[in-house]
């Protein structure tokens, strides 16, 4: 039966709106009055908390002993680590105060918390002398030195613009807003000569492109031209604001789990199979609105942090994935209780993966393996994102989600929504649903990718901080781990299910036929050229041996083939078997990939 | 039609069981009181039983241990590159210049990894910052005296992985600078600055411990409990096994009970667990059984919040929502109160409780009891075949 898009259109609509005011409906008056119970109640912790005096999880976690007319009394009684007890000589002995503080000196409990006691004291000292100094009237005396500090790219020579805004003139110095030109996170901090310093506070949270998160962000401070406002480059509000895209995703992505494992209880679901329209305009027509409310919040986030097109566009993917990963654990789960674990496990890794790479998002290529990492260097006002920048970060995010998707809707449908099997075997099912000929093992190693992409630059994050000659060999096996995964588990599931006979012959066409899929498909990392990964040693050790970002060796063009196909016939052989064989072939097969990879990797080097 | 009951057999799970609760919680129907067992330790049973053969309780550890690893790794990283002592035998060259470049050169003495050298002008220096393979400088700094101070420019590479370690090393070098000078201008002072106590040798990671990371690990199994708990009883609604369950002679209040004591009763488990392995990894933690008595209360306490949630929602993704959101939210609150639970855990940890934390266990102890008997009233006048 086929069917003119305006027709699958209309009823993607027609489910749409259905599921909306289903949900909507939901919201009788008793949710209604409870939802404003639980926000009365967050509202006066949050009041009351917020009237005790902002987050400090550090508070008096170490006990310092001191007499109250000590000159050090302060900055111990304003330090909100640090909690002054009586100077009892015998508190130190008997482990109830790590630091006492006497007329000569310090003395320091002999312990780990002793010396962490000192470290937190030391730099309370150091802000209240600052503190004290910013009150002293003469200004020359109590801030002697004035500190500008300026960022220079060291490409070529450009020495002509090394000042050119700081400037060398005697008004260098009072620059008030605004960039210099340079990446400038702190070069306008001198903002100030003789007043106190108040003055620029705000240019602080203005350098780096969002408001200033005075209360929340322990690198923001007013600045005084003094050395201690020196700040090291870390865009740590963007961060915070890159964060409050994911948070509200958690919350949609809860409904939307509930909504889709609502279809398989109680076998709910079985009108809408019955009715004439498709599982792909079922799901499609279930997902819109959640997509839609995802779009909206996100936009509206936007909105509220100044983030332009650009941070929309690239959260969307994300977004995306969520919800594809969500659907698909959905459709896994058995229960309530399992999917809330399968909806936890999919944030935190998402959160995960999106947000520490984005720590970096002005250090290293590498941070461009997330989203979030546009939405940081679009949050500043002087970077910008490149094309081939947003297509590398969010290409394997959608392209995962169309694949998540795609293995959901295989199995949405009666057999398999209504029966329960435990998670993995739900997921052999998924992947077997999509093969019914032979051909659909090499379309299956192709759609891989996109997770083979994910996981091999979530490895090369993971390690790049490691020494090299110790990462490689190690990269190198897991990528060879990861792609024969990808290459063998769903040839596994059709010999399970039994889709195709278990024959030498057939195994052997089938490994052929899977690691061409992948060959083909592994052509597409080429996009990770586009932001120069191939550059950095570990990102070339990971791509070389399929041959990206190599030309000078020919024999490298059909050297992976060779390869996929011989390591996945063996696997497929296994495979054909059971689970033990399958093992036993997989490691086979995952040794010579290594063998393999090392032997490119070193005869390039 | 063989389905729509959650204790329904998986075939391929249940043989390395070697006794099946789902078996004996139905079939042999007991006396409500005064039998073998108390009904609620059946439902627990049962529970727990689905839990296992889910394998949730292994995706929870594991989750617990994915957060806690998240963020170690965002704190020892960040520490590396903000703490150059960490990073061995890096060494920062910095080229100065300018009239005040002989006591700045000796200011940076005092600061480790830092080899400043003379330039004679700005103009070789920035030579050199640009020539940088040859020469190895990686910053400048240009010192110059006018109307009675110093005004420093400090040019640091514009981003490279090094920058932050460069920035702070530079930041070191003018602070120990800035010390100096003061100290020649003290006549002008009307009050002195203090003397610096001596550096410690302490890493950041000691306070993150105890103060972050061990809260974390203390109050995730709460979290999880109570959605295992909102999910288990929601599930029992939607799926309409409750009548079920309200044809054995069970109360309400006792299938509640059962599925609050499975839920509650993981958490300080977990914890256990969690204070055993920080041991184990070197971190000493106090007060272990009062951190353990203040996750129990706070489990029974969320758990009770949930179930009474779920019995009121009209469907799971509401009763989901509304805890979710309760739940964060009153852990944020109290977060920010000087005496919550989180803070008072991170001070009874690090053995430096005072009374009030002990106050602040005793009142989320009476908070437990006070919902759990809310609760139990509210189960008392429901009637089972509304929901």
């Amino acid at each position: 039966m086929k069917r003119s898009p305006r027709e699958h259109l209309s009823k993607i609509g027609r489910i749409a709106r259905w599921e909306v005011s289903r949900s909507a409906g939901m919201v009788d008056r008793r949710t209604a009055i409870l939802g404003i119970l639980a926000l009365l109640l967050v509202g006066s912790v949050l009041g009351g908390g917020l009237l005790a005096g902002g987050v400090a999880l550090d508070r008096d976690i170490y006990r310092v002993g001191v007499a109250s007319d000590s000159p050090y009394y302060e900055p111990v009684e304003r330090s909100i680590a640090l909690d002054a007890r009586d100077p009892d000589p015998d508190a130190l002995r008997d482990g109830d105060v790590e630091l006492l503080i006497r007329e000569g000196g310090v003395l320091v409990a002999n312990s780990p918390k002793g010396q962490a006691a000192l470290s937190e004291f030391r730099s309370s000292v150091r802000r209240y002398n600052f503190e004290r100094m910013q009150a002293e009237e003469n200004g020359s005396a109590a801030f002697p030195v004035v500190t500008v500090l300026q960022y220079v790219p060291r490409t070529g020579a450009l020495p002509e613009g090394a000042f050119a805004d700081g400037g060398d003139g005697q008004d260098g110095f009072d620059t008030g807003e605004g960039g210099d030109g340079t990446d400038g996170a702190d070069a306008d901090e001198a903002g100030s000569d003789d007043d106190d310093g108040s003055a620029s506070s705000g240019s602080t949270g203005g350098a780096l492109g969002v408001p200033a998160l005075s209360g929340i962000n322990p690198l923001s401070g007013g600045g005084s031209g003094s050395p201690a406002d020196i700040q090291p480059p870390f865009p740590f509000g963007s961060l915070v604001l890159a964060f409050a895209f994911l948070v509200p995703m958690n919350f949609v992505v809860q409904a939307y789990g509930s909504t889709m494992l609502n279809e398989r209880i109680n076998r709910r679901g079985e009108l809408l199979l019955v009715a004439p329209v498709s599982p792909g305009d079922i799901v499609a027509g279930k997902t819109l609105p959640y997509f839609a409310t995802m779009l909206g919040v996100t936009a509206l986030v936007a909105l509220g942090v100044g983030g332009s097109l650009v941070s929309v566009a690239a959260v969307l993917p994300i977004a995306l994935l969520f919800l594809a990963a969500t659907f698909a654990g959905a459709m896994f789960a058995r229960s309530f209780k399992e999917l809330t674990f399968v909806t936890v496990t999919v944030s935190v890794f998402l959160t995960a993966y999106t947000f520490v790479p984005a720590i970096f998002a002005n250090v290293t290529p590498i941070a461009l393996i997330s989203p979030l990492t546009l939405v940081v260097r679009d949050l500043q006002p002087l970077e910008s994102v490149t094309p081939g920048a947003f297509v590398f970060a969010t290409a394997p995010f959608v392209f995962s989600a169309g694949v998540l998707f795609l293995l959901g809707i295989g199995i949405y449908r009666e057999e398999d929504m209504f029966t329960q099997r435990s998670v993995p075997l739900k997921f052999l099912d998924a992947l077997d649903a999509r093969m019914s000929r032979p051909r659909d093992v090499a379309v299956l190693s192709g759609l891989s990718i996109p997770f083979v992409f994910i996981a091999e630059l979530l490895a090369i994050a993971v390690l790049f901080a490691l020494p090299v000659s110790l990462t490689i060999p190690l990269l190198l096996f897991v990528v060879a781990l990861i792609e024969e995964v990808a290459k063998s588990v769903h040839i596994y599931a059709a010999f399970e299910s039994g889709t195709f006979p278990r024959v030498r012959r057939v195994a052997l066409i089938l490994g052929a036929l899977s690691g061409l899929g992948f060959f083909v498909g592994e052509k597409f990392t080429a996009v990770a050229q586009v932001v120069g990964l191939p550059e950095l040693a570990l990102g070339q050790a990971a791509l070389a041996p399929s041959g990206i970002g190599v030309f000078s060796a020919v024999g490298l063009l059909f050297a992976p083939l060779v390869l996929h196909v011989v390591t996945a016939g063996l696997t497929a052989l296994g495979a054909m078997r059971d689970l033990r064989w399958y093992a036993a072939a997989f490691v086979g097969s995952v040794a010579i990939h290594t063998a393999y990879n090392l032997a490119v990797v070193t005869r390039l080097g | 039609m063989a389905d729509s009951d959650d204790s329904l057999r998986d075939p391929n799970q249940d043989s390395n069981f070697p006794r099946d609760s789902n078996q004996d919680s139905k079939p042999p129907r007991r006396p409500p009181r005064g039998g073998r067992t108390d009904p609620r330790l059946t439902i627990a049973r049962r529970e727990f039983g689905s839990l296992r053969k889910e394998k949730t309780i292994l995706l929870a550890l594991a989750l617990q241990l994915v957060i806690a690893a998240f963020s170690s790794f965002l704190v020892v990283g960040l520490v590396s590159l903000y703490d150059p002592g960490q990073v061995d035998g890096y060494e920062v060259d910095v080229a100065v210049t300018g009239d005040a470049s002989e006591q700045l050169i000796r200011a940076s003495r005092e600061v480790r990894g830092v080899d400043a050298q003379f330039y004679r002008s700005e103009e070789t220096a920035m030579r050199a910052f640009h020539e940088y393979e040859a020469t190895g400088i990686d910053a400048v700094l240009v010192a110059e005296t006018r109307d009675r101070r110093v005004f420093v420019r400090a040019v640091a590479p514009d981003s490279n992985v090094q920058t932050t370690i460069v920035v702070v090393q530079l930041r070191d070098v003018v602070r120990s600078f800035e010390r100096q000078e003061r100290v020649d201008r003290a006549a002008h002072l009307d009050s002195q600055p203090l003397a610096l106590p001596p550096e410690a040798s302490s890493s950041p990671y000691f306070g993150f411990t105890y103060t972050v990371l061990l809260p974390l690990l203390l109050f995730l199994p709460v979290f999880i409990s109570g959605s295992v708990a909102v999910d288990s009883i929601s599930e029992e609604i939607e799926r309409g096994t409750l009548e079920l369950l309200r044809v054995a002679p069970l109360s309400l209040t006792d299938v509640v009970d059962g599925k609050l004591l499975t839920a509650a009763g993981l958490a300080p488990v977990q914890a256990a667990l969690w204070i055993a392995l920080l041991e184990l990894n070197g971190t000493s933690v106090a007060n272990a059984p009062v951190l353990l008595a203040l996750v129990a209360a706070l489990a029974l306490l969320i758990c009770g919040i949930g179930a009474a949630l779920a019995l009121l929602s009209p469907e799971r993704r509401a009763a989901q929502f509304l805890y979710s959101v309760a739940v964060l939210m009153v852990f944020g609150g109290t977060a920010l109160l000087p005496n919550g639970p989180v803070t008072a855990a991170a001070r009874l940890a690090i053995d430096s409780a005072t009374r009030a934390d002990y106050v602040a266990v005793g009142a989320v102890v009476v908070g437990a009891v006070v919902v759990y008997g809310g609760l139990r009233r509210l189960v008392g006048g429901l009637d089972a075949d509304d929901l």
